[in-house]
């Protein structure tokens, strides 16, 4: 809090009891007064006397007869009770009707007998006299009167005020006046001549918490706090939260049940109109506590019905990336399929080349090809598209259609791949490229004529179990016009020539342990001499195994003389 | 992985550092195509580079073919074992000017 902050009161400013009134409140704080004399002191001020009788034998005080006289009345209700009248009837008439233009006087009286209300409802569970609570209740939002009555062109804040709870309003009070109602309270207290402790209740309600008083004052100072919370829930928009808060509360300060503290809230509409006829205060008729509550839960309802909603939306989203999922992955299941069409398929035992491929993702960037040509030699290929998904599906299935259309013409391979790449590199786009090794295999000679193109190296394994890799002899097909190819011509001899996409050799058989060209030369001569199929079976069972963790293509191609069996 | 950048002897020097792999190498593509398209003569450094696969060597393919329209100098400097192992390979050597130091690109 800074300087700027404080607004300091002066005692002369401040609204001012009748004399009579003051007399007998300086009165009651002596010990030796008797009765009469009390009642004397009333009697001098014929307004005020008359006022208590009425207010005595009002409803509000149940009593069994007429009250006739003050001196009855101050021996029947006893000198507290008097006082705490006295109070009432002072507070009542401390501010004239029209000083404040700006401040809704009759909701400020309303919530001044709720407090009251509140309090005295909340006395029964703490042990504490009812009637001094009530009149605490009805002090101790009086400093916010007072406030107004001194800063008149902040009156009109009253009106947001009492819409935030009890400690949003405290904090605003503070901002807005440079004061708040309690430390107020205080100061007005001692003009009033209010008992000490009083005082000091009033005074530290807010810190209740904290409070250094005695137990039962620290009781009534909680008493105090809570009776704000009840007051507010009949004013803030929050209903429930500010409910739920009280009903926390009310159970941490005075042990108070669920029931107990619903109980006192549901009394007080009907208990604030009695009182304020007894008090001849005029309000607003009281909301019935149902209304609150239902008002409360429709609330959550709300909240719970945007809370719904957005759960519905929700669903509906993943309804719908659900349902787009399933039209891509249709897209991707056909697109799929056409490329495996342009794959060749398995020809009979007896045909020399062999192909396998299998796909990390729904499309595959890998590929085999062949074909025979009328002189009965066959053209063969592998490749392997950079990239991944569809924009390497659709370069795949370019390459693999220009090798195949041109291948039928052009029986040179070097030359082949040349044009094929000329072709590629005049619209490739962002970098790609495609590696490839493709041969041709004449039967009848057992030749093989092989080119390739930035590939890794084909491993030629021969009937004695002699390695050779057979390397690029140019760049990847697509990258620049003009490239040139070499053909490296060899004889299978009875010993098979394999050609393999990267997939394979980089794929992780064991945790951060890849097969490498040698690894996989090894492990191919171990298999050299089974059957085909039972090789690319016991090949791919070790890969194919780990197949989730599959990141690339894995594409085989065996070219082999082969005999049939009988 | 990290992409550094520098300026020597009129050379822009993008280096590469780590895996260029299909996670990398957008950026790694990103980085080489601004410093074209802003008309630097660019070289690429890869004496940092522990691996490249095919998508990072489409990056510095990518690179290339747009020097060659456009005629700025592209070359690769500096290139780690693991990565020259991959450009002879595939014969990529043969592509692209492979300099030791930018010295050399002036020669």
């Amino acid at each position: 809090m800074t300087g700027k902050d404080t607004f300091t009161v002066k005692p002369a400013d401040l609204p001012a009891p009748p004399q009579a009134a003051l007399k007998i409140l300086r009165a009651c704080s002596r010990k030796d007064i008797n009765n009469s004399e009390l009642a004397e002191l009333a009697t001098h001020d014929p307004v005020l006397s008359t006022e208590l009788l009425r207010i005595v034998n009002s409803a509000f005080f149940s009593m069994p007869s007429d009250i006739k006289s003050v001196t009855r009345a101050v021996n029947l209700l006893g000198q507290r009770a008097l006082r705490n009248l006295v109070l009432c009837i002072s507070v009542r008439d401390s501010v004239r009707q029209n000083a404040l233009p700006d401040f809704d006087i009759s909701s400020f009286w309303e919530d001044t007998l709720r407090h009251a209300v509140a309090a005295r409802l909340l006395a029964e569970h703490s042990d504490l006299d009812d009637d001094e609570c009530f009149t605490a209740g009805l002090l101790q939002d009086f400093g916010l009167l007072v406030m107004c009555f001194l800063q008149p062109s902040k009156a009109s804040v009253w009106h947001d005020l009492r819409k935030l709870d009890p400690d949003q309003r405290y904090e605003r009070e503070q901002q807005v006046f440079g004061i708040t109602h309690d430390n107020l309270l205080q100061i007005l207290g001692r003009s009033w001549s209010l008992p000490d402790e009083l005082c000091a209740i009033l005074g530290t309600h807010h810190d209740c918490k904290a409070s250094s008083l005695s137990d039962a004052d620290n009781r009534m100072c909680k008493i105090l706090y809570l009776s704000d919370w009840m007051t507010a829930i009949f004013n803030v928009q929050q209903t429930g939260d500010c409910l739920r808060q009280y009903q926390s509360l009310a159970n941490e300060l005075l042990g108070l049940t669920l029931e107990q503290a619903d109980t006192c809230l549901a009394a007080m509409p009907a208990m604030v109109e009695s009182s304020a006829v007894a008090l001849g205060l005029h309000i607003q008729q009281q909301p019935d506590f149902e209304d609150i509550l239902s008002q409360a839960n429709e609330r959550l309802a709300e909240e719970n019905m945007s809370y719904q909603e957005l759960t519905w939306k929700l669903e509906n989203a993943l309804a719908e990336q659900d349902r787009l999922a399933a039209a891509l992955d249709r897209e991707l299941q056909v697109a799929r399929e056409i490329q495996t069409g342009l794959l060749p398929s398995r020809r009979d035992s007896r045909f020399p080349v062999i192909g396998y491929n299998h796909s990390a993702l729904e499309l595959s960037g890998d590929f085999f090809d062949f074909f025979e040509l009328p002189d009965g030699r066959i053209y063969f290929n592998l490749g392997d598209v950079s990239g991944k998904g569809v924009t390497a599906a659709l370069l795949m299935a370019k390459t693999c259609s220009l090798f195949r259309c041109l291948g039928k013409r052009e029986h040179d391979p070097a030359r082949l791949l040349s044009t094929v790449n000329d072709e590629l590199a005049e619209t490739m786009i962002r970098g790609m490229f495609v590696t490839l090794t493709c041969g041709l295999y004449d039967p009848a000679t057992d030749q093989v004529q092989l080119v390739n193109a930035g590939h890794p190296p084909a491993l030629l394994i021969s009937k004695e179990g002699e390695i050779t890799e057979l390397s690029a002899s140019g760049p990847p097909l697509g990258i620049m016009a003009g490239s040139q190819y070499t053909i490296e011509k060899t004889s299978l001899s009875g010993g098979c020539l394999y050609l393999f996409s990267d997939g394979l050799i980089e794929c992780e058989y064991a945790p951060d342990r890849v097969l490498g060209v040698s690894g996989l030369a090894k492990l191919l001569h171990k298999l050299h001499d089974r059957e085909p199929d039972e090789l690319i079976k016991l090949l791919f069972s070790q890969f194919i195994a780990q197949a989730e963790t599959l990141k690339d293509d894995i594409t085989l191609v065996m070219v082999e003389k082969r005999t049939p069996h009988a | 992985m990290e992409i550094k950048k520098r300026n020597e002897s009129g050379y822009s020097i993008i280096s590469l550092v780590g895996e260029v792999d299909l996670h990398f190498s957008p950026k790694a593509r990103e980085e080489i195509l601004k410093a074209l398209k802003n008309n630097e003569n660019v070289l690429v450094e890869l004496s940092e580079v522990s691996y490249i696969d095919s998508s990072g060597i489409a990056s510095l393919v990518e690179g290339y073919q747009m020097s060659k329209k456009s005629g700025q100098t592209f070359g690769l400097l500096s290139v780690s074992n693991a990565a020259m192992q991959v450009l002879k390979l595939a014969r990529l050597d043969s592509v692209f000017p492979i300099y030791d130091n930018v010295e050399d690109v002036k020669d």
